[in-house]
């Protein structure tokens, strides 16, 4: 999963074709649908990856 | 996980002082270094603080390089990033204690800034759409599309948040007319016809957040039930118009825009339509004409574009800043955004700080703040030591603010009351070395030439107010000029179509009210007190002071100069055409050339050189 648009596994669906309601929240917070730590772990990654500073979250 | 990220400012500006060569110059020595997986490019939105561009900044540590050429990259990666030292010399300076500081928080400049529509300028990779979407990007959508649309208008009326594009009507407001309006098919406009000389708000929002502008643009067709929506930005802004055709694609693949976004049964799509940069098409019924493929002219309103826009659809046209400001207020509420600026005038506002102070920029600020905490705060005050004159706001449209109303707090009402305006956020700063007359002949030249001729008060009004102010900067003005000027100007300002006209005459009447004593010098002395008005200036060589070095002659363009070295020199008045060459080049031990204007006798010893001047060498 290098981006959010990545399924993390075959449990999601998000696409532009098929828009999850709650995919923002779960870019942030997820997976939403689903326990997965190593999908959560995906996510945390990407959070990780692009955030820098102390104050990137902080908004 | 990269152990360092490295931010360059690849705001238009920054870019013309050589940005791209500067990563390109980082990726070639971090490759050499064998560091090149630890370290992340990420090239920004404009940071501000263009006068000391490329800015280069290296986290976690939070050092702020300025200044960055290519040439300092091989030293910052060996100092900085293989042997953990910064380096000192490409850190800020302050220039009052001219200590070194290493992070942009103890910067003046940024110190009294809020940066809200902002935000994330500067921050983030604009390209990215996940690193919008981390910094809360389009929380602010879902909420509103969970939201009644009625809800969604009131949340921004109660915000308080007005329009940042000149006017400053109300947006909730503007929103209730559109969504009140009757029709299945509505339009969303977003004007990014920003025209006014030295303005670069807009663009600097387009370029450094592009998500920031569509999310708005959504959230506001919610609010008043649209499903389309156009960006009009002019084509000399290609960088803006990249990085917005990249955030569509982008947020258009993330199931963002375009049908059943978010899976929550709303479509909107975005389209961008390229203006020719014509200053009248940011009216927005000359905008819209545009859009529709006819000349872009304004037109009679009522009926105004909420009811009756768009191929005569209800539209409502919002500015690129106003919609930034959106997202905002929804994903942190009204309240939140209330809670900063004054009664009347809510939030913060971006103003691109142009002119004779030190620090040269976009800044944003709460609204309240004064003239004079931007000017001397954050601008650092006037370049050279020179003395503040004015401070010319809201572009062509606005006024000049003059030394007594420095402490006016920077609001909607407060400018107005003044007799300048907020404008879209143009800040001019001048000083003694400016003369009054001239700018408000130079403001009327851009006004009349972008007049679109429609309208008889604006096109031959502003025609009629440029000549009088030519005769009086080249020396004919007549004594009934004055009044005849302000008579005129109000005849504009009341019988003028649109916003072009009845704006233009602002810079003539508020010169006329603050700096009259400077026209009545150039009527009735036919002299020009800040020797600027070149047929009101005579230049000529002290024969006592005069070493005859023959530099003045040897630059004077048209032979008016004569004298046998090391004899003093004289200038042939029949021959002289003012360029001022001969003053440049003088010695400035000796200053034997002197520029005068009729009447007055100017001490030249007072007139200091500015950086750069051929005298010093």
């Amino acid at each position: 999963m290098e981006h959010f648009i990545d399924h993390c596994c075959e449990k999601c669906f998000n696409s532009k074709e098929k828009p999850c309601d709650v995919f923002i929240e779960c870019c942030l917070e997820g997976p939403l649908c689903h326990e997965s730590e190593s999908c959560k772990k995906a996510r945390e990654a990407i959070i990780n990856k692009y955030s820098h500073g102390s104050a990137f979250r902080e908004h | 996980m990269y152990e360092r990220h490295i931010l360059i400012c690849a705001g238009t500006g920054c870019i013309s002082s050589g940005a791209l060569e500067v990563r390109d110059a980082l990726g070639e020595e971090l490759e050499k270094h064998g560091i090149k997986d630890q370290v992340r490019i990420i090239m920004s939105g404009c940071h501000g603080f263009c006068e000391k561009g490329p800015i280069f900044i290296v986290y976690p540590d939070d050092i702020f390089y300025c200044g960055v050429q290519k040439e300092d990259v091989a030293e910052i990666v060996e100092e900085h990033l293989v042997n953990g030292n910064r380096v000192d010399r490409l850190l800020y300076q302050d220039p009052v204690s001219e200590e070194r500081v290493n992070s942009h928080d103890e910067i003046m400049f940024y110190q009294k800034q809020m940066r809200l529509a902002l935000r994330n300028c500067g921050v983030i990779d604009p390209e990215n759409i996940d690193e919008y979407i981390i910094r809360g990007g389009y929380i602010g959508l879902k909420k509103a599309l969970k939201m009644e649309p009625l809800a969604v208008v009131n949340e921004v009326k109660t915000s308080g948040l007005r329009g940042r594009g000149g006017a400053g009507f109300p947006t909730g407001m503007k929103w209730q007319f559109a969504n009140s309006s009757t029709g299945q098919k509505k339009y969303i406009v977003c004007n990014a016809d920003e025209g006014d000389p030295g303005a670069f708000m807009d663009r600097s929002i387009l370029e450094g957040d592009p998500h920031a502008v569509l999310e708005g643009m959504m959230i506001a067709g919610r609010a008043i039930g649209a499903d389309e929506g156009y960006i009009y930005v002019r084509s000399e802004y290609p960088l803006a118009i990249k990085r917005l055709r990249t955030a569509i694609g982008q947020a258009e693949q993330y199931g963002i825009l375009g049908e059943n976004i978010l899976g929550l049964g709303f479509n909107f799509k975005i389209k961008i339509k390229e203006g020719a940069g014509a200053f009248v098409c940011g009216e927005e019924t000359a905008l819209l004409a545009s859009i529709e493929g006819k000349r872009g002219v304004p037109r009679h309103r009522p009926p105004f574009p909420a009811v009756e826009g768009l191929w005569s659809k209800p539209t409502c046209i919002n500015n690129v800043e106003t919609l930034a400001n959106v997202p905002l207020i929804l994903r942190r509420g009204a309240e939140k955004f209330a809670s900063v600026g004054t009664e009347g005038s809510k939030g913060t506002k971006v103003f691109a700080l142009t002119g004779k102070v030190n620090n040269t920029g976009l800044v944003e600020v709460p609204m309240g703040v004064t003239i004079r905490e931007v000017v001397f705060d954050i601008g650092g005050g006037i370049r050279y030591g020179k003395k503040f004159k004015a401070a010319q706001i809201g572009g062509p449209s606005g006024g000049c603010i003059p030394e007594e109303h420095l402490d006016l707090p920077i609001d909607f009402d407060s400018l107005t009351a003044a007799g300048a305006m907020m404008g879209s956020g143009g800040l001019v700063v001048v000083d003694e070395d400016t003369c009054m007359v001239d700018m408000a002949r130079y403001f009327l030249n851009f006004t009349k030439n972008e007049s679109c001729g429609q309208c008889i008060p604006c096109r031959l009004g502003t025609s009629q107010m440029y000549n009088i102010l030519e005769d009086i900067t080249e020396g004919r003005g007549k004594p009934e000029d004055l009044d005849l000027l302000e008579e005129l100007a109000w005849a504009v300002k009341k019988g003028s179509m649109c916003g072009l006209g009845q704006t233009a005459p602002n810079p003539v009447l508020t010169t006329l009210r603050y700096f009259r004593h400077e026209y009545e010098a150039h009527v009735y002395e036919k002299r020009c007190p800040a020797l600027v008005c070149k047929a009101l200036l005579q230049y000529s060589i002290d024969q006592e002071k005069c070493i005859g070095c023959q530099r003045c002659a040897k630059e004077c363009p048209v032979d008016a100069i004569s004298g046998e070295k090391k004899e003093p020199h004289v200038i042939d008045q029949d021959k002289c055409i003012k360029c001022g060459a001969c003053y440049e080049v003088c010695p400035k031990k000796v200053r034997a050339v002197q520029v005068l204007s009729e009447g007055l006798k100017q001490n030249e010893e007072n007139r200091s050189c500015e950086e750069g001047c051929k005298c010093q060498s």
